[in-house]
């Protein structure tokens, strides 16, 4: 009882703040956002990184062979764009085809889903941990994150990440907020949560008697060090989070049914539908992954076809209701939106009807942020199994999304005295920008 | 002390060493506790840096002994006991937690060995390292060197031979696992042996010969051929190969096996590479060895290293690694005795100095607050809310994997050294909501609470006074109690007042220096 009282008050709170800064006193940070958006002046950027550990199969989605051993029962689908054709599992995205850039020729070299998940998330070869690099998330909080968001610049929507993966030598300001979805049991309808976000068994006098305690012990500490000051930014953070409940973000009821609906009601369909929400409240980079269904992964070794199938029909309304979200708010020219995982599968179907893991020849999809879509990057041979043209590297591609975010991306950040470029040697694909 | 002065001509006089490190050896039998060491911390220290700051008040003192060596506050009962001791309290507290005196002797030991083996660990394999395993063998391994007070050389020597052991030898795997929970690459593990023994971090001259120090692809691949025999257990067998012994390849090159700061490779004519290696490495001749040694005990235990870059030690000039290579001859002159230097550094004056918000400059006198590891904020709490322990008890925390949780996600994100505080969102939510803590501050759940709460003869100042021993190992200022007092009247009902307890101890363990050592 005592924390939907809470809860309430919040709102009421937030209310209040919010009819204050339409009256001229800006204390809240979306209010003067939409304000902005209502002056035509654009939008902070964005992106969203929708990924898919395990690897998937470029072959049932975005790079079919029909017609070829290799293609396998998939068969291929005409999207939006005349001459440009998707796996019949995509046929949602297929009609999002001008907003989409496909890049058909990714060659990576790392196979292994620990070291490919390091080069794909990083942008940097593993290197025996020599440096401790930052994923692409933490590289863009940390260049777009707003000092007056009620919310961290990096939220991550997953079930489980690699913990090694994270802000590296950029600090923990720059970690990503994790947001699990404990089921995808459509039941639950996808209940995202950040954990311990809702004070337990205390109501709204009690939470100001403990921001008043908390305040006059802080005032006792004699000698105030850096760590005094970060321990109290930290907190009132967390403190602004748990008062606004995430500045509101995570009140997913709020939507129209429908439009959830059409997200989907799976974990990764509602967290699509959050990650905008986010980004409205100016949150810089989101993540949203999808591993797995009821059934399948990703990673099909074993029956590849069925599983597959079975993903893209969580991914196909998810991704296009997203496309078509951020659209109709006239967020996508602001919003990138990256389609990958580690790495691609292998061609050849192997003797359990499933695919291996495939570095060499792979395809992952770019769409947003005033990107030129409806093309297709590069291309790979008639059995799929090397790259025919412009093979594109992980470095080429974190350019591109960096420099697509307004982030140069040759750069430095200090990894104590030593300079880091965001990106090692390698250009943006020009034809994307 | 002549000893001391003389100590400084260093570690090519070897001749005369002989001679000095007799009478060190016997100043050293008397000195059994530490004391004349402490002493000569003190000297040398006030030549170096000046007077010592003022001392720290009792309870703030015995806050950081408790949490630097045992790894948790103190109990308000040993609080208690504390305060009785005489004169020379510190003194003793000191000797009871480092050589295990009193009543509570064996269970000391065994704390302080737990915790040494838990800060060797994160030396061993910082945050961040990739791990093929789970450390926790290794960590039980260096908690029975440390327990059978195995000198520090030959603790260190131990790691560098990773010996081949059977398996039924189980009090040696952890030789074996740090080995393997790297990786099993000669390279990896040659890096790491650097940067934990030498305070080298060669490692960036594995590609490229390293642009701002002097090191050189051949002394990276040098040092990374004694180990060129070994391969990894774990993994897909047919990529791994071991190789010769001595030799390395890396892009077409041959690398031959060869110590840092040396250009001559090490004779191939011997079967026991590695045996020379470690000699090399842990020797008590070797400065880069000792002055990592103490310099990493000295950062332990007063926040800041004698030489702040303790893995770069080899960038520092002379001037400003004297004292840490004094100070390491001297540890290596006692035998390595890693007991004696705990009680001395907790002995000295600069341990007990009242701690400082910011350093002056890099080689002044800093003594930082510390934050607190995630171990330690786990076991504080489970000592300071009188949690269950009992293995037999079916809701200890710390057996139904309440504190592994709470610890992994406090790890998430943790400093890089002691005083670096680097929580973020994620572990302040964790703090202010998690389970812990509102069973904590809840009077129905709460052991502390409730003893608070229903001690008979209880004033509300001895109510708040016992909290905040129990949580900060402190008592209240005088204007906390008036603020208290008013805070507590404003509730005027009963059931108000004991909820109010209850936001008081949820605000003392939220507080800043509740995850810190001041």
């Amino acid at each position: 009882m005592s924390i939907k009282r809470f809860e309430a008050f919040s709102r009421r709170d937030l209310l209040r703040i919010s009819a204050a800064s339409v009256a001229g006193i800006s204390c809240s940070s979306w209010m003067p956002r939409l304000l902005q958006a209502a002056a035509d002046k654009p939008l902070p950027k964005a992106c969203i990184l929708l990924w898919m550990p395990g690897g998937p199969s470029q072959l049932e989605t975005l790079d079919p062979k029909p017609g070829h051993a290799n293609g396998g029962p998939t068969k291929s689908l005409a999207t939006s764009v005349a001459g440009i054709h998707l796996a019949e599992n995509l046929p949602g995205v297929a009609k999002q085809m001008d907003d989409i850039a496909l890049i058909r020729s990714m060659k990576t070299r790392e196979g292994d889903h620990a070291r490919a998940t390091q080069l794909m998330m990083t942008g940097y070869k593993p290197m025996g941990g020599a440096v401790n690099y930052p994923v692409l998330g933490s590289m863009v909080a940390q260049r777009l994150q707003s000092e007056s968001s009620q919310l961290p610049g990096f939220v991550s929507i997953s079930p489980f990440r690699i913990s090694e993966l994270g802000p590296g030598f950029l600090g923990p300001k720059y970690a990503p907020l994790q947001v699990s979805g404990a089921s995808n049991d459509p039941n639950s309808r996808a209940n995202l949560t950040v954990e311990n976000l809702a004070p337990v068994g205390v109501d709204v006098k009690g939470m100001s008697d403990r921001q008043h305690l908390l305040s006059m012990l802080r005032g006792s500490i004699k000698a105030s060090s850096e760590s005094v000051t970060k321990h109290a930014s930290i907190y009132d953070a967390a403190l602004r989070m748990v008062e606004t409940n995430g500045d509101g973000a995570f009140n997913l009821d709020d939507e129209p049914a429908a439009l959830r609906d059409a997200y989907g009601r799976s974990r990764f369909g509602q967290g699509c539908l959050l990650a905008r929400r986010l980004v409205e409240r100016g949150v810089p980079f989101v993540e949203v992954a999808l591993d797995a269904t009821a059934n399948a992964t990703w990673d099909s070794h074993v029956n590849n076809f069925a599983a597959v199938k079975s993903l893209c029909e969580v991914l196909d309304p998810a991704w296009s209701t997203l496309m078509t979200d951020l659209r109709d708010r006239g967020m996508l020219e602001s919003t990138l939106v990256i389609w990958m995982g580690e790495f691609g599968r292998t061609p050849k179907i192997n003797a359990t009807t499933g695919r291996d893991h495939f570095p060499d020849a792979w395809s992952v999809a770019l769409a947003g942020a005033k990107i030129k879509g409806g093309q297709v990057i590069g291309s790979t041979t008639p059995d799929g199994q090397e790259v025919k043209d412009r093979p594109v590297s992980a470095g080429e591609l974190f350019a591109t999304a960096l420099e697509l975010l307004g982030i140069d991306s040759q750069s430095s950040n200090m990894n104590g005295d030593r300079p880091i470029t965001l990106v090692d040697a390698a250009k943006p694909i020009t034809e994307l920008i | 002390m002549n000893c001391s002065k003389s100590i400084r001509v260093g570690f090519i006089h070897l001749g005369c060493y002989v001679t000095l490190l007799c009478a060190c050896l016997s100043s050293s039998r008397a000195d059994s506790r530490g004391d004349e060491f402490a002493q000569w911390l003190n000297q040398r220290g006030a030549e170096i840096w000046g007077k010592s700051p003022d001392k720290c008040d009792d309870l703030t003192f015995v806050r950081r002994v408790y949490l630097d060596l045992l790894g948790r506050v103190p109990s308000v009962a040993e609080l208690r006991d504390f305060e009785q001791l005489g004169g020379d309290r510190r003194q003793r507290i000191i000797e009871a937690l480092v050589f295990g005196e009193g009543e509570r002797a064996d269970r000391y030991l065994r704390l302080s060995a737990e915790h040494l083996a838990r800060q060797w660990r994160q030396v061993l394999l910082p945050n961040g390292s990739s791990v093929l395993a789970s450390a926790v063998g290794l960590e039980n391994w260096l908690a029975t060197q440390f327990k059978n007070e195995v000198p520090y050389n030959e603790l260190m020597r131990r790691l560098v031979l990773v010996q081949e052991v059977s398996a039924t030898d189980s009090s040696l795997t952890g030789q074996l696992n740090y080995f393997q929970l790297l990786g099993g690459l000669p390279e990896t593990y040659a890096g790491n042996i650097s940067r934990v023994m030498l305070g080298v971090r060669i490692e960036c001259a594995q590609c490229h010969d390293h642009p701002f120090t002097q090191w050189k692809q051949a002394d990276f691949w040098g040092l990374a051929a004694f180990y060129s025999d070994l391969k990894a257990v774990t993994g897909d067998d047919t990529t791994s190969k071991a190789g010769t012994l001595g030799k390395i390849q890396f892009e077409d090159k041959e690398y031959v096996a060869k110590f840092l700061w040396s250009a001559a490779p090490v004779a191939q004519n011997t079967l026991a590479l590695r045996t020379r290696l470690a000699e090399w490495v842990a020797s008590k001749d070797n400065p880069n060895f000792s002055a990592t040694a103490v310099n990493r005990f000295w950062q332990h235990l007063v926040g800041r290293g004698l030489y702040p870059d303790i893995e770069n030690l080899d960038t520092a000039k002379p001037e400003e690694r004297r004292f840490a290579d004094e100070f390491g001859r001297r540890f290596a002159d006692d035998g390595f005795n890693v007991r004696r230097l705990l009680a001395a550094i907790c002995k000295s004056d600069w341990y007990q100095a009242e701690s400082q918000p910011e350093a002056i400059d890099a080689l002044a006198f800093y003594r930082p607050m510390k934050t607190v590891s995630p171990e330690q904020v786990f076991d504080s709490m489970e000592e300071s809310l009188h949690l269950p322990i009992s293995r037999v008890d079916p809701t200890a925390p710390r057996y139904t994997g309440e504190r592994l949780q709470l610890i992994s996600r406090l790890n998430e994100s943790s400093g890089r050294s002691p005083a670096d505080y680097a929580a973020g969102i994620p572990q302040a939510l964790l703090m202010m909501n998690g389970r812990l803590t509102n069973e904590a501050v809840n009077l129905e759940s709460s052991r502390l609470l409730r003893s608070v709460a229903e001690a008979p003869f209880f004033e509300t100042q001895d109510r708040v006074e016992t909290l905040y021993l129990s949580v900060l190992t402190r008592r209240p200022t005088v204007d906390e109690t008036k603020a208290i007092n008013a805070f507590l009247d404003s509730h005027t009902d009963e059931v108000a007042r004991k909820r109010a307890m209850g936001e008081l101890l949820w605000a003392l363990l939220n507080s800043p220096e509740f995850v810190l050592c001041r």
